[in-house]
């Protein structure tokens, strides 16, 4: 097999393969969840279940209802930077093998220009996951591969927008594939659950008239 | 812990009595519901988070204590059989099969002592852990167990008892109800005031055990000329605590069933978190739906009279600075905000917003049936330290809250971090001070 023959089984095939994993095994957790008794409210409501989930997603990006991002806010941007370079990176896992076009020179560097900083709070992340005495305490070795992997992820993403040359596509996709195939079975998956759990704790919220709140 | 044997063979020396780890899994099991089971295997990054808002944590600096450690205790078991990498390699995610003795004491330690299902750490979770849910799917694993705290189940039974044995309490508590009748008679001057029991009636009022929780609220009735009644059985659930739902059941059913008897439009439940929780959205799901009347706290009642310019009010009375501390179950999981704020603004003059506040407001540390466990006092008033700094903050003398745990902490909170309080009272408490303040031209006429 020749390197291009190896390089394109790797850009389209593998990807596939891998994709197609992950959407699977997301399904499947996805069903598993589903198909879970739950115990929703049965009271008369207050609120609205929609307004309620809406409110539970929407909480992220107001830094300012939680105590948890309004004190310490710079944590909160590093939390947006990491998220905003980890979705462009995962956009680009589609773009560049099956939307080249749309990767002119401009839109890569603007996308490294987003992943970079994803990167470096990945630094800091790991950094403080082994420093702080709390977060070593509460950490598996699934919380620290995981920051790895996502590392490599973005690390050759950035490489492979700014450098675009055979060698690091080839190891650009390679760790995107095995990333794929990891990811259902790590942390890294909070992603598929974060919806479910603001769906169910927003709409308990908002059933009871907690938030969004009523005016009676 | 495993001990290793000559010869290469292994011993558990602290295991768990034979089938006790077996019916814990079997236990957690039954508890693994959807809400549960979102937060049970990765939704939870460890990033950490909720560790400094956790009342717990933030008194003792104990990271085991903090709301992802002690999540984790739980997690951990739940991942064992539910998630994928932890049944192949458990090691790579932290998730555990044996169950020890020692688990299970860390376990009664986290989730009873430490924990007070306050929920804080879930409203400032950016991806919405529900550590509370695992929490109370542990205790009521070791209710199961035999381990949970042998004085929630004693008060849970006791409630139970009052009803199987109802015609033997009955006689005494009306005396006591005449007493108290007498009161509320004096304090208004109206030799027709009544505390009626066991009438049909639009209102079942339910009050916790303590002339604290009637005298007030019926002067208040008596002032409106409301239809109401008195329920013969207390509001508190303790078996709620101990997540022992047939318990909760059976004491919640003493009074929806003499509701439904009385026929009443409405239950009003006195100020006390649990019992309002209970009441206004356990209740429903442990029956299956909404219950046949309407379920308010008295707080909201209090604010709907207030509003409406029912009662005479004179806040001259209450010129102290006061604070008002939402209880956990009436706030944070209620969203009883607005009403118990609109009734001190009108019956107080001086009154003080402590930070944060409302849905982000500490928990006193006494919740969750903490109060109960005498055993627990020096934790539990360790673990108020930040709703005592709170406190001190604002200025306040006087605390006003609506639930009766609350109220117990916040007294030895005062005692215990010396803040010059001169009382903590309830809402209808305050508001009858005014509303008899106001009255007090009249009964001087009267009189």
């Amino acid at each position: 097999m020749t390197f291009d023959t190896a390089l394109h089984f790797v850009e389209y095939e593998l990807q596939i393969v891998a994709l197609t994993w992950m959407a699977v095994l997301y399904t499947v957790k996805a069903v598993q969840l589903s198909r879970l008794p739950m115990p929703w409210e049965q009271g008369p409501p207050r609120g609205g279940r929609a307004a309620g989930t809406l409110r539970g997603y929407a909480g992220i990006f107001m830094p300012w209802t939680r105590e948890s991002s309004r004190l310490h806010l710079w944590r909160w941007f590093e939390f947006g930077a990491y998220h905003v370079g980890a979705l462009v990176a995962i956009v680009i896992t589609f773009t560049l093998p099956f939307a080249p076009g749309v990767m002119t020179r401009g839109v890569s560097i603007a996308c490294a220009v987003l992943i970079t900083p994803a990167l470096l709070v990945g630094f800091v992340r790991i950094y403080r996951r082994l420093a702080r005495p709390e977060l070593r305490f509460i950490s598996s070795l699934d919380d620290h591969v995981s920051l790895v992997s996502l590392q490599s992820f973005f690390f050759t993403a950035v490489m492979v927008l700014l450098f675009d040359t055979p060698g690091w596509r080839m190891t650009y996709f390679l760790v995107v594939a095995a990333f794929l195939f990891y990811v259902p079975f790590s942390k890294i998956s909070h992603y598929v659950y974060y919806f479910f759990a603001h769906a169910l704790t927003g709409s308990r919220y908002s059933w009871r008239g907690v938030s969004p709140g009523v005016r009676r | 812990m495993a001990r290793r044997l000559p010869g290469g063979q292994t011993m558990t020396t602290d295991a768990t009595a034979p089938g006790t780890a077996e019916l814990a899994r079997a236990e957690l099991e039954k508890r693994f519901n959807r809400l549960v089971g979102t937060s049970a295997t990765n939704l939870c990054t460890h990033c950490g988070w909720c560790i400094d808002t956790c009342h717990v944590y933030l008194a003792t600096g104990d990271v085991r204590l903090s709301p992802v450690a002690k999540a984790d205790l739980i997690r951990r078991h739940y991942k064992r059989s539910h998630d994928w990498m932890s049944r192949v390699f458990p090691r790579w995610t932290g998730a555990r099969r044996d169950l020890t003795e020692d688990e299970l004491d860390d376990w009664v330690e986290a989730a009873y002592q430490a924990c007070t299902l306050c929920e804080r750490c879930v409203v400032n979770c950016p991806l919405g852990v529900e550590t509370p849910q695992l929490l109370a799917a542990a205790r009521g694993t070791l209710t199961a167990l035999g381990k949970s705290p042998e004085i929630l189940g004693q008060l849970a039974d006791a409630a139970i008892a009052r009803e199987e044995h109802l015609d033997m309490f009955s006689g005494y508590f009306l005396d006591q109800i005449g007493v108290l009748e007498e009161e509320v008679r004096d304090k208004l001057g109206d030799p027709t005031a009544r505390i009626p029991v066991n009438e049909p009636a639009d209102i079942l009022y339910v009050p916790l055990s303590g002339a604290h929780t009637i005298v007030p609220q019926a002067v208040i009735f008596n002032l409106v000329e409301a239809s109401w009644t008195l329920s013969m059985f207390e509001a508190s659930n303790y078996a709620m605590f101990i997540g022992d739902i047939p318990r909760a059941k059976k004491i919640a059913m003493r009074v929806i069933a003499e509701a439904e008897r009385l026929g009443v439009r409405e239950l009003v439940v006195s100020e006390c978190g649990h019992a309002y929780a209970a009441f206004r959205w356990e209740a429903p799901k442990w029956f299956g739906g909404p219950l046949p009347f309407r379920v308010r706290s008295i707080v909201e009642v209090l604010d709907e009279y207030v509003r409406d310019g029912l009662l005479p009010i004179d806040p001259t009375v209450n010129a102290e600075p006061i604070t008002y501390h939402d209880p956990c179950n009436l706030g944070r999981k209620g969203g009883v905000f607005d009403e118990p704020r609109r009734v001190l603004a009108a019956a107080a003059l001086d009154v003080r917003e402590m930070t944060p506040t409302k849905a982000q407001n500490f928990c006193c540390g006494g919740g969750g049936g903490l109060v109960a466990e005498t055993d627990w006092a020096e934790q539990r008033l360790t673990f108020g330290a930040p709703k005592a700094n709170q406190i001190a903050a604002t200025g306040a003398t006087r605390v006003i809250t609506s639930c009766d745990n609350c109220r117990h902490q916040i007294t030895e909170l005062g005692e215990r971090y010396d803040i010059a309080l001169t009382d903590v009272v309830s809402v209808s408490e305050l508001l009858m001070d005014a509303v008899l303040a106001a009255k007090g031209p009249d009964l001087q006429e009267e009189r």
